[in-house]
């Protein structure tokens, strides 16, 4: 009655095939870094990109040397966590797709695949290729947040919210905080971050109340942490894993002068 | 409610400025070629203009204050917007590239400082070139006033080839800063992407290169005819 | 050891209420005064750190991840449930707790459901304020679903991304506490202990993930919601970071740990390709809704499954419950996709997998209406399967999805430790022996916004203000030493399998033993494997790196051996429990037509564990708390 999980058949390693990685190395926050250059022969199409680092890591643990660090958590598109830059576009070559969801399908026997940490003075390295993304988090903590506390909300139908408000909302909400319009951002701004938190808010009835503070305080901490202004590249807009629109910055931009003559 | 100081430098504040400066010297841009073209109009039409432009006196100096004033914070921004990006990524990519799509990235919006400081130079020379130029004046037929001939000048000055291939390559280059510059201050000023947005940059590239035309027509008009052409009349 | 559930006397529906009133309160300028530990910001601390923060304790707050929002309840996709009866189809707080009470197979507390049933509205209430964008109707109310089979619409949802929703809306409630300076934030930090002075939790010992350095931690009181263990399993839908450690570690220091073996298995989950796969993906199980589920009905026919004629292909579901067919609850799907792969039935390259094919319901509903409810689903499948599902079927296994077991708790989430608190998918405390769909993330935000806050402060009435003992007592001391030389040990070991080797092969013998299927023959060899293979782990695993510095997989190391711990305690668990019930079928215990046959007479208990050490074997000692049903009747299962 065994039952077979872990399988690795015939069929299945036939259609393996050849990359050539150079990925980022460095030791720590103030290390100089380097690349490193490696061919992995044992790719499959149906490999996830981490799964193909995954295997590049047993191969490296197998020889004695130390595994490449990256960060993921969940590898399936939604907890932000993940976030290469890879030969040279934030989560790769696919739209809508963070790393951890594009498949080694999307590359052929002989790719040269380049691997780099997001660049940004406010996402300093910690590891090889990860970084820290706090800053994202004091963004949020200066004002990305509804001031309820919990008990005191009212009855979730008082108040009716127009259907294609709230939808508009959502898809600002959607943001998985990974960073990648940073890392591809010219100026590494964290416009599209910090205007689609503002917008998902500002939007909504709960939300609008604390408006005018919340833009002005987020707006701050953004260019506090020493991310870039916006330049309107949209170049965020394409490479978001969830396609959040950079007419969030525009909301941002709208609410925040809003603000000035509130 | 932030104070103006604090909102007018905050990187939302900068941004709303670089594109009402971007559109105030658009139009700018657009009245000086009205005013240009008036060269081809009757034989005094373009001196009877600078010279209205002359009799206004301090209401001129004003204007002019203005004009410096938003070339001036104009380029203060679009300067230091470029050397934030320096200082917020430090260390650049080995590889990098586009990912296209919403994409708007493009060889006129990533060269807007140079064309920019193109266009700085530009001016400093254009000014020294024609405000402070040659003195010529004449005397207008209508009033009888002596007024400064500027449309000698101009005419004189364009038939030498150096100064017009100068003049047609800078203003080519104005080109490509038109055309994303005038998406973007829309952009800055709050416009949402979506279908509007995209007919602002058809627009854009339209009133980019219809400005420009305008412009590069002038020069090349006044060569080629040696500033005899029917057009401008004698 | 008795086992106190401290479920207060009373009419069920006044338990709560009742309760609310009597427990002793902390006046608010004493707050400040006490210190709270919350181990895990994912739902359930999340919330629970918020609310205390709140109220105006000092709160400390821990995740491994580099920033709360990346827990591993923002993968929950399909919704939460809440009796809120807006469609008015008949719904009431009493009948989302016996649904729950039914679906948990009767190994549940009525007392714990009727107050997860209660507070759910709440919930919704709340998360509307934070921000949440539930779906909504044009009229602009929002919007509810009918989920895993329920009869009523009940469950709120935001596409399927509702636990990201519900998970920020928490997310962001906690940063304005700590920027508010009462709750001090701490990422990338993970919990290896739980200090214990004079039998009261007092504290923790955590790793700075950055830096490798132990830091020790002293409080009032300690939360763990800390999620469930799903990764014994190697692959299941969990994130990759989500573990049992602290949740093991408080059990090694004397917190029971109630029906480990007790895991949902989800049946859509798109299959396995090969050898390097580092986790499954859940697809919602809305798609078998309109998706008839099959295999040929030869072995070995690989034909394109289009080439397939309908005479051919064995709709085992509709052909074995023919009132169901493909809607029967999630463990019946489980196994008898299961069932069919190990006849040899089972489809693609690796055989391990049954087809769910929508062909009918594109011929009947035509492509745009299945593309309109499915369309992301389908995109989502095509992205990782390379196989476009409108033009041909979708192939699909069960996983390993949520785990029912966990801490075993009191009424109050209190553990056996006195101060040590458990909360979300970290305790046992509502599902039973199965969980329904849409009621974790319920469960994990009534935990943490309602019923901790009031229960701590319950606690903490008794408690000194201001007691502390300092972070040099002997009792820190010894935990943080152990912590640094368990991690010293498997540095120092540089064997020669990897760690991930180790993980894949103990989670293969949990998956095959302890799994969907069990038996007593099965599970004592289980048992044996896993002694085996964990005395190899000790001597042959390669660890890499160092300790003082960012370290990934020294993370996964100790995880791993907290694993290996674990799975065996799972299958003395199983073992004990000599009926099949909820989420799993012991295999000698089926009706003549091979459905589970549940044991009320002799099971209807809850088993906790007590952990008294590892020494080639692990040593327990199993006490019952015994359930006892006053207000539900139990009744057998029947889905045919
Ligand atoms: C794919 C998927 C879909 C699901 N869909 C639904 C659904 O639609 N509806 C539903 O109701 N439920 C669903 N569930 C179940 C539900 O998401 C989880 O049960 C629930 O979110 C668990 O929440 P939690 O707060 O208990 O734990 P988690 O969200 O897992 O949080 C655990 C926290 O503990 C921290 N942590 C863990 N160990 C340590 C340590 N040693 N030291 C420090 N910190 C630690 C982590 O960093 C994290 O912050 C789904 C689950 C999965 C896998
Ligand atoms: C007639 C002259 C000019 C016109 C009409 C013009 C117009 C514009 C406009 C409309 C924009 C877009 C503003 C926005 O994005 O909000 C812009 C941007 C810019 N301009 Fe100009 N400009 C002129 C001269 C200059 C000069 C002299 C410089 C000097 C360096 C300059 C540098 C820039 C830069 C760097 C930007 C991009 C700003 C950014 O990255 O956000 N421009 N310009
Ligand atoms: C072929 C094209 C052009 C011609 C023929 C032209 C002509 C002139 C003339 C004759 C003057 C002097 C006016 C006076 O002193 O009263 C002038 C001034 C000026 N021009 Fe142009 N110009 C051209 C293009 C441009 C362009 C592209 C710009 C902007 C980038 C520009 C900006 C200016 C400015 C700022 C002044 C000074 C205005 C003042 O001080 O009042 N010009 N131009
Ligand atoms: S806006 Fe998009 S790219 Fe930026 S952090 Fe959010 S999800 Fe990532
Ligand atoms: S790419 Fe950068 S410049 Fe603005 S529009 Fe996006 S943040
Ligand atoms: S690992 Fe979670 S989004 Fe990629």
């Amino acid at each position: 009655m065994c039952f077979r999980v872990f399988v690795a058949n015939e069929k299945v390693m036939s259609k393996n095939f050849t990359v050539h990685l150079k990925y980022w190395r460095q030791d720590g926050p103030t290390a100089k870094g380097y690349f490193e250059e490696r061919t992995l022969d044992t790719v499959n199409e149906h490999m996830s990109f981490l799964e193909m680092l995954d295997v590049l890591n047993e191969e490296l643990q197998l020889e004695g040397k130390d595994p490449v660090e990256f960060d993921y958590d969940c590898r399936e598109g939604i907890c932000g966590s993940c976030n290469l830059v890879i030969n040279g576009q934030a989560h790769g070559p696919k739209k809508g797709t963070a790393c951890c969801q594009l498949h080694m399908r999307n590359y052929k026997h002989g790719d040269k695949i380049t691997i780099e940490p997001p660049r940004a003075a406010a996402f300093p390295v910690i590891k090889d290729l990860v970084v820290d993304r706090s800053a994202f988090d004091r963004i949020i903590e200066a004002g990305g947040y509804v001031s309820v506390k919990t008990g005191s909300a009212q009855e979730a139908n008082a108040r009716p919210i127009e259907k294609e408000t709230s939808d508009i909302a959502f898809d600002y909400a959607t943001c998985i905080g990974c960073g990648a319009c940073v890392a591809a951002c010219p100026n590494a701004s964290a416009s599209l971050f910090t205007g689609a938190k503002i917008a998902h808010l500002g939007l909504l009835p709960q939300g609008q109340v604390e408006q005018s503070n919340r833009v002005v305080a987020m707006v701050d901490q953004m260019s506090a942490e020493g991310f870039g202004d916006c330049s309107n590249y949209g170049e965020c807009e394409a490479v978001c894993p969830k396609e959040i629109s950079i007419s969030a910055i525009a909301e941002m931009r709208k609410d925040y002068v809003k603000a000035m003559f509130s | 409610m932030p104070s103006f100081k604090k909102a007018i430098n905050s990187q939302v504040g900068r941004k709303f400025m670089t594109g009402i400066t971007g559109i105030g010297l658009m139009l700018f841009l657009i009245g000086h070629l009205g005013g240009n073209l008036s060269i081809f109009g009757s034989a005094e039409a373009f001196n009877i203009y600078t010279d209205k432009l002359m009799s206004l006196g301090p209401l001129l100096y004003v204007i002019e204050a203005g004009l410096a004033f938003f070339f001036l914070y104009h380029t203060i921004l679009g300067v230091s917007i470029w050397m934030n990006k320096r200082k917020a990524r430090p260390e650049g990519y080995t590889e990098y590239k586009s990912r296209g799509g919403a994409s708007h990235q493009s060889l006129a919006s990533r060269s807007m400082i140079y064309t920019g400081s193109i266009i700085l130079i530009f001016l400093v020379l254009h000014i020294i070139h024609f405000k402070f130029g040659a003195d010529y004046s004449t005397v207008l037929e209508a009033s009888g006033k002596e007024v400064r001939d500027l449309r000698r000048l101009v005419i004189e000055e364009f038939q030498k080839t150096w100064i017009v291939i100068g003049y047609v390559a800078v203003l080519g280059l104005a080109i490509l800063h038109l055309s994303h510059g005038f998406w973007s201050a829309f952009t800055s000023l709050g416009m949402k992407h979506g279908d509007t947005s995209k007919k602002i940059q058809t627009i854009a590239y339209a009133f980019a290169i219809i400005i420009m035309a305008g412009f590069i027509f002038i020069p090349l008009y006044i060569y080629f005819t040696g500033g005899q052409g029917s057009l401008i009349a004698n | 050891m008795k086992l106190d559930s401290k479920v207060p006397e009373g009419p069920l529906e006044q338990k709560w209420s009742q309760h609310k009133k009597t427990m002793k309160l902390v006046a608010p300028n004493n707050r400040r005064k006490y210190e709270v530990i919350f181990v895990g910001t994912g739902l359930a601390g999340g919330a629970g750190a918020a609310s205390l923060a709140e109220m105006g304790y000092k709160v400390k707050a821990f995740c491994i991840q580099d920033s709360a929002r990346r827990a591993h309840s923002i993968a929950a996709q399909g919704g939460i449930n809440a009796a809120k009866n807006y469609p008015n189809d008949g719904d009431s707080i009493y009948r989302l707790f016996y649904d729950t009470i039914k679906g948990g197979d009767y190994r549940s507390r009525e007392a714990n459901v009727y107050r997860l049933a209660e507070v759910a509205n709440n919930i919704i209430d709340q998360a509307v304020a934070q921000g949440v964008p539930f779906a909504r109707e044009y009229s602009g109310l929002l919007a509810n679903r009918s989920f895993g089979g329920a009869q009523v619409s009940r469950t709120f949802y935001a596409r399927g991304q509702t636990g990201q929703q519900l998970l920020i809306g928490a997310y962001q409630s906690m940063m304005r506490q700590v920027q508010e300076g009462n709750i001090d934030y701490y990422t990338r930090h993970e919990m290896l202990d739980v200090v214990i002075i004079d039998g009261v939790a007092r504290g923790i010992i955590t790793r700075d993930l950055v830096t490798g350095e132990i830091t020790r931690h002293e409080a009032d009181a300690v939360v763990l919601a800390t999620g469930g263990y799903g990764n014994v399993f190697y692959l299941s839908t969990n994130a990759k970071n989500s573990n049992v450690t602290a949740a093991w570690r408080a059990h090694k220091k004397g917190a029971l740990f109630a029906n480990p073996c007790f895991v949902q298995v989800h049946p859509t989950c798109i299959p396995v390709s090969g050898d390097y796969q580092s986790k499954l993906t859940l697809m919602s199980e809305s798609l078998r809704n309109d998706g008839r589920v099959w295999v040929p009905r030869k072995k070995g026919d690989d034909r394109h499954p289009n080439d397939i004629p309908d005479a051919e292909r064995y709709y085992y579901l509709e052909e074995r419950y023919p009132s169901f067919g493909n809607l029967v609850p999630r463990d019946v799907a489980s196994r008898n996709a299961k069932i069919v792969c190990d006849d040899g039935l089972g489809v693609g390259e690796t055989g391990l997998a049954v087809y769910l094919d929508f062909r009918d319901a594109i011929k009947r509903d035509g492509e745009d209406t299945v593309r309109a409810k499915y369309g992301n689903l389908f995109d989502m499948y095509e992205n990782i399967a390379g196989e476009n599902p409108y033009k041909q079927p979708m192939r699909i296994f069960p996983a390993v999805h949520y785990t029912m077991g966990g801490l075993w708790v009191d009424y109050n989430l209190m553990t056996n430790i006195p101060g040590l608190f458990a909360a979300g998918e970290a305790n046992f405390s509502d599902h039973g022996a199965n969980r329904l769909g849409a009621s974790a993330l319920m469960q994990g935000l009534s935990d943490g916004y309602f019923v901790l806050p009031a229960t701590i402060g319950n606690y903490l009435a008794d408690v000194k203000p201001g007691t502390r003992y300092g972070t040099d007592h002997e009792a820190f001391d010894e935990a943080a030493k152990k912590a640094q030389d368990d991690i010293d040990k498997l540095l120092s070991i540089k064997g020669k399998r990897t760690i991930i080797d180790f993980h894949r092969s103990l989670g293969k013998i949990v998956w095959d033993k302890i799994g969907i299927q069990r038996s007593k023959e099965g599970l004592e060899s289980a048992i044996k494997e896993i002694q085996a293979l964990r005395e190899e782990f000790w001597k042959d695993v390669y660890v890499p790196g160092d300790k003082n510095n960012y370290n990934k997989y020294l993370e996964f190391a100790f995880r791993v051996a907290d694993f290996f711990e674990l799975a065996e305690l799972m299958a003395k668990d199983a073992l004990d429990r000599e009926e099949s019930c909820g989420c799993h079928l012991r295999e000698e215990f089926q009706t003549e037509d091979g459905e589970a046959l549940r044991n009320d007479e002799d099971f209807s208990y809850v088993s906790a564990w007590e952990y008294k050490g590892v020494n080639g074997k692990l040593d327990t000692e199993l006490h019952k708390e015994p359930l006892e049903f006053e207000f539900v009747e139990l009744k057998q299962r029947s889905y045919k």
